[in-house]
């Protein structure tokens, strides 16, 4: 069995009268990267929060390497690097000045250069803070996660609003991490990052998980592996009835269809629109992906519209 | 030690690089004072110019000029014409216009109804105003005591009010001062804290296992290198520039600052740490600072206040402060003299403190 680095057991968290995290309990290996994967308000930042020890969990217990964390929260602090959501930086310091303040809190520390190094930020170190870019400044908030050499890494929603190039470019150093032997935690509500970093990610809504496993297997476990979507904007014909078809749904004058067998399910349509005489327009397959996953579990989009 | 000392830098490097901070807390007082001590202070005593029309010109009204022009306060001129004289006062170029109506004397020789006469007074000046109401009351006093023929029963002393050779400029500079650390503290700390708060700038601090204490206690030595960076500056040009006095000991000026500013401090941080949001924090830091600005004895003395408000001014620590600032500068008090002073704003400072401890959250 692999090592479980992170052992969370039943967290629960309320607030007022909404219950922010209902009994989550997942674990997390060394060495890997684990996803919490749900639309804003899922619970997600809140879960994080209490496994870093900043939130007091109503009840359950997280356990870091092998230390509780709501009964050792010093020892843990060493442990793990935290980057919070939204601007936790201080605007009006420059890029160096802000790591080397962040560097002073610690016992040990990785160089200030080694950091900039490593997060592209070379050429920023005199920059104030407020004149980074977003997805600079987010590289920013991860290196100072990394400051102090910990072994496991919390990233709530590192690429939130950033642009796809930004994010594409967060993505490789998140990855160079993981190569590095990090644990990364990491939470988002976008599937193509789920899908791209994560080895191993549980589906969150409201407060709970959903489901948990490697992102390929959710997928395959749906026995949903592709997506077929036509124009029909007649009355339906007999979709559900074709080959290896699991799930029809439609979006607006288009039909998609759900399989576990593209192939068949393909050849199966063809041929019914060939004895109806019905000519197929704008036929597209595609994989399935997490978004469709989610739109399973929840019924609904994890996109907010 | 090493995270003290950074967070420190950091928290100066914050306000060099904050224009506002630079402005609201530094220059602005500093004009203020500029300002208010080269129109209102004149060099002089905060002197009141009385234009005078005399249309009775009888013994009663010459004894009454007298008592006026032996009052080191008043430059009295003397007018011939009311209308001429209430232009000038509309001007500017006097403070007060007294007219003795044609048959005063034959009036109070008369006895029966009261004899008055009529002061004229710029309502957009009234702090000078006032300053001429009291003297005109105490001239007005002494003539009806020797008009009547009073016999003094009880026997006073004049108590030789220190603000004999003092200029409003005097009254000022200390006011000031106590002005910036009020506000530079209060709003400084509360917006800040708040800010920091809203942003998850705190939870991140406190992610890293940074102790509470480490962190005030770099907030407070940063505060105490920009406060007293400000008020020497400003005591500096008040003192040296402007000219107002310093006759007391800087030791002491020095302990009162450091008092003031931990008091202001400590209500900072407790108005951040209970209001909710940066949005709720400025107003109620204004909201409370605001009424200080004009309770404390700042720009008035706190005799002129109405009477109902007395026990909430000297409830305020500003108005001790201000109160304890002034006493050292204009009259070279010390310790002793200023027991009551200094004990309340202790004892503001150990509750504000207590509580400000107690409230304390990072999140």
């Amino acid at each position: 069995m692999q090592n479980r680095i992170i052992q969370v057991n039943n967290l629960q968290k309320t607030y007022g009268q909404v219950r922010a995290v209902n009994g989550v309990s997942f674990h997390v290996h060394a060495g890997e990267i684990f996803g919490l994967l749900g639309p804003n308000g899922a619970g997600k930042t809140t879960t994080i929060e209490m496994m870093e020890g900043l939130r007091h969990p109503d009840e359950g217990e997280v356990y870091i390497d092998g230390l509780s964390v709501t009964r050792e929260r010093k020892k843990i602090r060493s442990l793990v690097g935290v980057q919070l959501q939204s601007t936790s930086l201080f605007g009006k310091l420059r890029v160096d000045e802000i790591l080397r303040l962040y560097a002073s809190f610690y016992k040990r520390s990785v160089s200030v250069e080694t950091i900039l190094n490593q997060m592209n930020l070379d050429e920023k170190r005199k920059d104030l803070v407020d004149d980074l870019s977003g997805g600079q400044k987010q590289r920013l908030a991860i290196g100072l996660a990394l400051i102090h050499d910990p072994k496991i890494i919390f990233l709530d929603e590192p690429t939130t609003g950033l642009d796809p190039q930004a994010r594409r470019s967060l993505w490789e150093i998140i990855l160079a991490l993981k190569r590095q032997g990090k644990t990364i935690l990491l939470s988002t509500h976008y599937m193509e990052e789920a899908q791209t970093l994560c080895d191993r990610l549980a589906i969150m809504d409201k407060g709970e998980i959903k489901a948990m496993d490697t992102p390929d297997q959710l997928i395959a476990d749906l026995e949903m592996e592709s997506a077929i979507r036509f124009h029909w904007p007649g009355e339906d014909g007999p979709f559900s009835e074709l080959k290896a078809v699991t799930k029809v749904t439609r979006e607006k004058e288009h039909v998609i269809l759900y399989t576990h067998h593209l192939q068949d399910s393909l050849t199966s349509l063809v041929r019914w629109a060939d004895q109806v005489d019905q000519p197929l327009y704008d036929l597209h397959t595609r994989r399935a992906t997490l978004e469709d996953v989610f739109l399973h579990l929840t019924g609904r989009s994890l996109r907010e519209e | 030690m090493n995270a003290y000392i950074q967070l420190t830098l950091s928290q100066l490097r914050l306000f060099a690089r904050n224009k506002s901070v630079i402005f609201w807390t530094t220059l602005f007082p500093l004009f203020l004072m500029v300002m208010l001590g080269l129109f209102l202070g004149g060099g002089s005593t905060t002197s009141v110019s009385l234009g005078w029309v005399d249309l009775d010109q009888s013994t009663y009204s010459e004894n009454m000029k007298e008592t006026f022009l032996s009052t080191e306060a008043v430059q009295l001129e003397e007018w011939h014409d009311v209308d001429k004289a209430k232009d000038a006062l509309e001007e500017g170029d006097l403070s007060i216009v007294m007219v003795i109506p044609e048959g005063f004397a034959k009036e109070i020789e008369g006895g029966g109804e009261v004899t008055s006469f009529d002061v004229y007074y710029d309502e957009v000046n009234q702090a000078v105003a006032q300053v001429g109401f009291a003297l005109i009351d105490q001239a007005v006093d002494d003539i009806n005591k020797a008009f009547v023929d009073f016999q003094e029963t009880v026997a006073y002393t004049p108590i030789g009010l220190q603000s004999a050779d003092l200029t409003y400029l005097d009254f000022l500079v200390p006011g000031i001062v106590a002005l910036m650390i009020l506000s530079s503290n209060m709003n400084g700390v509360t917006a800040q804290i708040a800010s920091w708060r809203e942003r998850g700038i705190l939870r991140r601090l406190q992610s890293t296992g940074l102790p509470a204490s480490t962190f005030i206690a770099a907030q407070i030595t940063a505060r105490f290198v920009l406060n007293g960076a400000q008020a020497l500056l400003v005591l500096l040009v008040g003192i040296y520039l402007l000219g107002a006095k310093m006759n007391g000991s800087w030791l002491l000026l020095f302990f009162y600052l450091v008092l003031g500013i931990l008091v202001f401090m400590a209500i900072g941080f407790i108005i951040a740490s209970l209001a909710k949001t940066p949005e709720h924090a400025s107003p109620v830091a204004g909201f409370l600072s605001f009424p200080m600005f004009f309770l404390g004895g700042i720009f008035f003395p706190i005799s002129d206040m109405p009477e109902f408000l007395q026990p909430v001014v000297y409830a305020i620590p500003i108005s001790h402060l201000a109160d304890v600032l002034r006493q050292v500068m204009n009259v070279g008090a010390g310790l002793i003299d200023l027991w009551i002073p200094t004990v309340v704003l202790f004892i503001w400072f150990a509750a504000s403190f207590a509580v400000a401890a107690w409230s304390f959250k990072w999140e």
